[in-house]
């Protein structure tokens, strides 16, 4: 049997947790709400087809007999059940008008084909190969998409066209995009890995290659161009931090992270002088009482569902987090810091710190050198990504409308990320210790 | 070395924290963001040496990545507990404050879910309770006489007043937290705040809005054992119903409660003064009490110390004009007489042998110049509002018999009638008397207080004699009741314009019971003849009630 199946205990055992989360989350958001202690079985629906999808995911991984790493799957159950519950919990209360389902519904059917696009990621790249000969088809398509969505794409609200319509559903590309250029940048990088590190004197400076570093300034400029065209710093942090870690990872230069970080910093400075939308989200960021009703309406409730959560929250269904315009996306994290306090909020951080480590210290063990570049590109995508919007929720950083990996609302974001998770999977396979 | 050093740096970045938090209000703040950074640059170098030393070398840039975004999530963290434990308070007074024009949704929502408690008078005449209306909102009502000392509760306009406000808490539920109200919490059910029962008696209450009538004026009967307010009457009142607005309320409605409060302060008489304790009067002849408890206190006088009184009194340049003197003949009379025929060149000698130091010394004892503690604000009562008024002779000999620059609320004079009857004690008055669940028990019952000692009991025992002589022979004759004692002064506030107020200071014991009344008609005319009647009937009424 066990020549057969190779069965993946700690997996298993890890996603009980999970599972009954979501039971548990769920019937206390029912109950709460009608003030009643007696449920019954339909109103578990929800959550026994998560946690079916979840157990099958789990069968899967085990049925095709993959080596891969046994943590990863239950932690981003742990924090997609989390998301789950948080739209359950939104769904009465946030108005759904025109969509074809509620939120609860559009999230858990998006669970549904996130967890089919992991199992189809796992079952279909066995080897990395492909993914590395295609590197410049994932550039094209990238820039393809990205300017294709700022011409005909539209615009939800945030001020930028970042969506295409595609009748019942709105596409994100720009998630897409960012594992295209994690998937052209490893394949990139990795070819001219020699030629990066390398370095030559003149007088007393040691240049880095120049020639080579082109990537570096096209990047450092469409970064600059997303902040400026799109007010979207958060996207713009992103991308050019991705970019950054992947080159130093490559070369081991900090210098290059520090010149990169710099003339970034420089950009942005000058963008804000330039453009009164950017310069906007500062003020807002540094005193949102200056304005509580207006355009600090956001980061002022927000700062109010977090004070109303205190250390131990007010409970699934407890709180009041639909005061907080757009929570469901950008403020999920404030909603989790009312309803599930600060136990909740540092459980979450935790959460997504140990993914990542877990996902670096795969990718410390990993040999093939492409491999592990794209391992550590796709971990700092979510990495980078939770930390980025996390900091926007805490006025850590100006707000940004990224979406918190796994618990956001949004399709394009839920299936991207599972999508990473399942090509982790299949990298944690190269993994020797 | 690092086995020391990296938990002192550790150590230093908490107190970098503690620093931070103390200078900075939010967590936004640009010197707080520095102290951040720093804390970021100190993490770093504790952690980097520690890893890198032990790792292959190919193995250091994924542990660098990896410090830094550690080191990020560590500040996410920092930035998430601040909010939650150290600046919540900070944050919810923000936006607690109507003048941020920030709503606190979450505040009212919890309002909705919670019935607020009743507030009732003693005998269970309920004032104030929460109605469900046809569309669902819950409405506050209000009624019955008195029903203005609930004040009002209109979370959509104008917030609370008077007891609603001073005992939201209560009323609101979010007071006490048993098993019962975490249980209905866990469930979403509807709750129900504390009752909030007032001392008054509704039939005292009635009939003294009843004699006031139509006519300016307030009234306060106390229990002088306990302090218990037994009435508390103002005229012109408004109706709080039309002021409590509720979450919900329609544009029409907010709009009428707004023109109603605008008309209530734009209109002379002042119906939103609760007058006993808010108006500030003239106090006239019932000061004499005053007068004369500096005098009997300091040794100045006795009850049967003689003064001189021909008609006038000559004090530097002013003259003063005796009307009141019985006998037009007589020219020499007892304090005590002069108190029960409120003469006033007979109190204006007794001022001047006090002085002014002594009588601004027995004024500050009974209570003047401090909001007296009561369960709505007391405005304070003063002796001049000048400070140099009392510096001249006149001015002390006016003040003396209750004119010149005085200004007082009838609660600080039924005060004074309590210290004589208390033997020189004066009781903490109190309005609210019970908080009940709304299963019926009880929370919190008030205890009587002794607020503090005003004088001797030698001096009570004088005044109380000085008193009862006034009703017995003086002016306040009409003011005796059938087996009882009654003790009491007249007053005839002189105001510049217009009808003087008419004034009564009152008390009166049968068996255990001691009540005091202080009435006061503005522009009322005599004393004797418009607010005696009412005090007397007070007094009759509460001691002939259950």
């Amino acid at each position: 049997m066990s020549r057969l199946l190779r069965p993946r205990w700690l997996e298993l055992q890890l996603l009980v947790v999970p599972a009954a989360a979501s039971l548990v989350g769920l019937l206390t958001i029912y109950l709460a709400r009608n003030g009643r202690t007696s449920w019954s079985w339909a109103d578990l629906t929800v959550s026994l087809l998560f946690i079916g999808v979840v157990f099958l995911t789990h069968f899967w991984l085990t049925l095709l007999r993959v080596r891969s790493d046994e943590l990863l799957l239950p932690i981003v159950v742990m924090l997609s059940c989390l998301g789950l519950l948080l739209s359950q919990r939104l769904g009465p209360a946030i108005p759904h008008g025109g969509v074809w389902a509620s939120l609860s519904q559009r999230q858990l059917v998006y669970l549904l084909v996130a967890f089919l696009a992991l199992g189809t990621t796992v079952g279909l790249v066995r080897r990395f190969e492909v993914l590395r000969r295609l590197r410049y088809t994932w550039a094209v398509t990238a820039i393809a998409l990205t300017i294709f969505t700022m011409l005909f794409g539209t615009d939800l609200g945030s001020g930028a066209r970042l969506w295409i319509d595609l009748g019942p559903v709105t596409v994100q590309p720009g998630e897409v995009v960012k594992v295209l250029l994690v998937l052209f940048l490893a394949g990139y990088l990795d070819d001219h890995r020699e030629l990066i590190a390398s370095s030559y004197r003149v007088g007393p400076f040691r240049l880095p290659p120049l020639p080579y570093l082109i990537p570096l300034v096209v990047m450092w400029g469409l970064s600059v161009l997303v902040v400026v065209l799109q007010n979207d710093l958060g996207n713009a942090l992103l991308l050019f931090g991705i970019f950054l870690v992947m080159l130093y990872v490559v070369s081991g230069r900090s210098l290059y992270v520090i010149a990169g970080s710099l003339a970034f910093a420089v950009a942005v400075a000058i963008a804000l002088r330039l453009f009164p939308r950017v310069e906007q989200r500062v003020s807002i960021w540094l005193n949102p009482w200056s304005d509580p009703t207006g355009i600090g309406l956001q980061p002022v409730q927000a700062d109010l569902a977090f004070a109303h959560g205190h250390l131990l929250g007010a409970g699934w269904g407890f709180g009041y987090p639909q005061a907080i315009p757009v929570v469901a996306t950008d403020y999920a994290f404030a909603a989790i810091g009312e309803e599930l306090g600060s136990l909740g909020s540092v459980a979450v951080i935790a959460l997504y710190l140990l993914l990542v480590m877990r996902g670096l210290f795969i990718a410390v063990r990993i040999r093939n050198s492409y491999v592990r570049l794209l391992s550590v590109g796709l971990v700092t995508v979510l990495g980078l990504q939770a930390l980025i919007i996390l900091a926007g929720n805490v006025r850590l950083l100006p707000l940004t409308g990224i979406t918190l990996p796994f618990i956001s609302a949004g399709g394009s974001s839920l299936i991207t990320n599972f999508v990473i998770i399942g090509l982790l999977l299949r990298a944690s396979e190269f993994a020797r210790d | 070395m690092w086995t020391i050093l990296r938990p002192a740096t550790f150590i230093a970045t908490l107190l970098l924290i503690a620093y931070g938090v103390a200078i900075t209000e939010d967590r936004a703040d640009p010197r707080w963001l520095l102290v951040l950074s720093v804390i970021a640059v100190l993490w770093y170098v504790a952690l980097r040496t520690q890893f890198s030393a032990r790792l292959a070398r190919n193995a250091a840039p994924l542990i660098h990545v990896a410090l830094v975004l550690c080191i990020g999530f560590g500040l996410v963290t920092v930035q998430v507990l601040r909010a939650q434990l150290l600046d919540r308070d900070r944050i919810l007074a923000r936006a607690g404050n109507p003048a941020s024009g920030v709503v606190d949704i979450r505040r009212y929502v919890s309002d909705r879910r919670t019935e607020r408690g009743r507030i009732l008078f003693r005998d269970g005449t309920v004032i104030a309770r929460d109605i469900v209306r046809s569309d669902g909102t819950r409405a506050r009502i209000y009624e019955g006489v008195g029903a203005y000392l609930a004040g009002y509760y209109s979370p959509a306009l104008f917030g609370a007043s008077g007891i609603e406000a001073r005992y939201d808490d209560t009323l609101s539920g979010h007071a006490a937290l048993t098993w019962q109200t975490w249980l209905d919490g866990v469930l979403h059910r509807n709750q129900r705040g504390n009752d909030v029962i007032l001392s008054v008696d509704p039939r005292l209450q009635e009939l003294g809005q009843s004699l006031l009538g139509d006519r300016s004026g307030g009234a306060v009967l106390l229990d002088a054992n306990s302090g218990a307010v037994l009435a508390l009457v103002t005229s012109p009142g408004y109706d709080p119903n039309r002021l409590s607005v509720p979450l919900g309320a329609s544009k029409e409605e907010v709009e009428g409660a707004r023109s109603y409060f605008d008309a209530l302060q734009a209109d002379g008489r002042g119906p939103l003064v609760l007058r006993p304790i808010q108006g500030l009067y003239v106090p006239g002849s019932t000061f004499k009490t005053v007068t004369a408890a500096a005098a009997f206190e300091f040794g100045m006088a006795r009850p049967d110390t003689v003064y001189r009184d021909d008609g006038a009194l000559a004090i530097d340049s002013r003259i003063i004009i005796e009307q009141n003197r019985p006998d037009p003949n007589r020219v020499s009379y007892t304090l005590q007489e002069g108190y029960g025929y409120s003469l006033n060149v007979v109190f204006a000698q007794v001022g001047l042998q006090v002085g002014a130091q002594r009588l601004e010394q027995m004024a500050r004892a009974l209570g003047f110049g401090e909001a007296i503690p009561f369960d709505l604000p007391v405005v304070p009562s003063q002796l001049a509002r000048s400070p140099d008024f009392l510096t001249s002779q006149a001015g002390i000999a006016e003040t003396a018999f209750g004119q010149g620059q005085l200004l007082v609320t009838p609660m600080q004079m039924a005060l004074v009638a309590a210290a004589v009857v208390r033997d020189g004690t004066i009781p903490q008055p109190y309005l609210v008397e019970e908080i009940r669940r709304p299963d019926g028990t009880t929370v919190r019952r008030h205890q009587p207080v002794t607020w503090r000692r005003a004088f001797s009991d030698s001096t009570a025992q004088a005044l109380r004699d000085v008193m009862v002589w006034s009703v017995e022979h003086g002016y306040a004759s009409g003011a005796r009741i059938e087996g009882a004692v009654v003790g009491g002064k007249t007053g005839t506030a002189e105001v510049g314009s217009g009808a003087p107020h008419a004034w009564f200071l009152g008390f009166a014991e049968r068996g255990d019971k001691r009540i005091v009344v202080a009435v006061v008609v503005e522009h009322g005319g005599s004393g004797a003849q418009v607010a005696l009647p009412i005090g007397r009937a007070l007094l009759d009424a509460a001691l002939t009630g259950g």
